[in-house]
């Protein structure tokens, strides 16, 4: 899809024409510099997801707050100086951390999903956002360029969930706790888990420890 | 714009990721000592599983307690071992890779995330830091690239990673500085620092790896340090530390 753009690894450029197509929806607060006949309105309650998504975000604490970009002209969007993955949604559904999302086409949902029961002292994958439809997505990589692993059935991975920051695809998330992964965290976080992912996708981590 | 995902067959078995400065792959084929909190994620091979385990709690405990000499450091490191890709990264600093042949090697404590098993580690007697000796390969984080130099040489405290085969550095603090210190009134708060008044001094012929920024981690074994020096004062000495923490204490309120 025409529009979007970077223009470096860390700013993410969207031409708008006006069109109910090229409108996006993206981080509020975002936007550092634009040209043209724009508008930034909040979305309101749920990112724009809907009544049932904002109180799912209330419940869940994945919340997602979004501005809705409309009009004519060129947008530039950064946050904390993160490096901006961009994914093509053709149907798939991405789940992503929140706070990782820096814009999305007009045209995706969101929603927040549960994906697990276990404890989790920060709640970092234990309730994911999910973008669903067809468009495009960014997402923000903190610490260095973003890592794409493509998971398969004969091989599993294994992340850290303070880098975690999405997966697409058909995967299973399972988490473990053994007592290994416990001595392998940092005595300042609390995380006592990681993220198991099993199955066909590709899973997205940053080089830093959220 | 989109990354090309990688997988165990693309990955690197001991490089940094592509176009990434900031995390690295390394496919574990012994033991490799890592620092806790340092690994981002892990592929294990051949159905089999990567076991991680408290230097404490080790099944190779007379491995651990020949190639580990440090007390101080051993709840912060993990041994891990098994088959597949393990992927590093330290909050957003430069990973770089060192091979070290029959030497020895100094290295900030915050900046080693890991180290296989031909390197013994000791501490320096500069705190702070880690000796490696032997022959192996480590990995290092740094602010930026790592600049490297040779004695003799003065460097800024914040802006050193290590030094190689060379002597370990004097303090060394600034003619002009000296000279008002000694010319003020004792214990007279000093209203003229620059910032770097207080330099190492490197002599001898080696290496001194240098950062790119001064940018400083909060490294708790300093506490650690100072609280295990503490044990060994007398009361007088005691309320005399009480006295500076508190006046410190008062000036942070302030």
């Amino acid at each position: 899809m025409a529009g979007w753009r970077l223009e470096s690894p860390r700013v993410l450029v969207v031409d708008l024409d006006g069109s109910k197509g090229s409108a996006v929806r993206a981080a509020t607060g975002s936007m550092v510099a634009y040209e043209g006949d724009v508008s930034f309105k909040n979305a309101g309650m749920g990112g724009g997801g809907g009544l049932r998504a904002a109180l799912k975000q209330r419940v869940t604490g994945e919340s997602l707050n979004l501005m809705e970009v409309t009009g004519r002209g060129t947008v530039h969007f950064a946050v904390g100086a993160g490096y901006v993955l961009v994914l093509d949604l053709a149907g798939d559904v991405l789940k992503a951390e929140s706070e990782g999302l820096l814009a999305l086409s007009d045209s995706l949902r969101t929603d927040v999903t549960f994906t697990g029961l276990q404890g989790a002292s920060s709640g970092q994958g234990l309730f994911t956002t999910t973008v669903t439809g067809h468009g495009q997505v960014a997402l923000i990589s903190l610490g260095g360029p973003p890592i794409a692993l493509r998971v398969s059935p004969a091989t599993p991975l294994v992340v850290d969930p303070d880098s975690y920051i999405g997966s697409v695809g058909r995967l299973q998330q399972s988490f473990v706790t053994d007592v290994s992964w416990r001595n392998l965290i940092g005595e300042s976080s609390g995380e006592a888990f990681s993220l198991r992912f099993e199955g066909d996708g590709v899973v997205y981590i940053q080089p830093e420890e959220r | 714009m989109s990354t090309q995902p990688l997988d165990p067959q693309t990955l690197p078995d001991h490089d940094n990721l592509p176009d990434n400065a900031y995390a690295y792959c390394v496919r574990l084929t012994g033991p490799l000592f890592m620092q806790t909190g340092r690994m981002i994620a892990y592929y294990p091979s051949g159905g089999g599983t990567i076991r991680f385990e408290p230097l404490t709690a080790t099944s190779m405990s007379s491995m651990v307690a020949s190639h580990f000499s440090s007390p101080l450091y051993s709840r912060d490191w993990v041994v891990a071992n098994g088959q597949g890709h393990v992927i590093l990264g330290d909050r957003g600093y430069d990973i770089n890779s060192y091979d070290l042949d029959d030497g020895n090697l100094t290295v900030r404590a915050a900046n080693l995330l890991a180290f296989d098993a031909g390197l013994e580690l000791k501490e320096s007697i500069i705190p702070g830091f880690l000796t490696l000796l032997g022959t192996g390969k480590f990995l290092a984080s740094s602010s930026g690239p790592v600049i490297f130099v040779e004695p003799p040489v003065r460097v800024d405290p914040e802006a050193l990673v290590g030094w190689a085969d060379c002597p370990a550095p004097a303090q060394h603090f600034d003619a002009g500085w000296m000279g008002h210190f000694l010319g003020a009134a004792r214990g007279a708060v000093l209203g003229t620092r620059s910032g770097e008044e207080r330099q190492y001094d490197f002599t001898g012929a080696g290496t001194v790896l240098l950062q790119s920024s001064e940018r400083m981690l909060e490294d708790p074994h300093v506490v650690r340090r100072l609280e295990g020096e503490v044990r060994s004062l007398g009361v007088n000495q005691l309320t005399h530390l009480q006295g500076v923490v508190n006046a410190q204490l008062q000036q942070h309120r302030q």
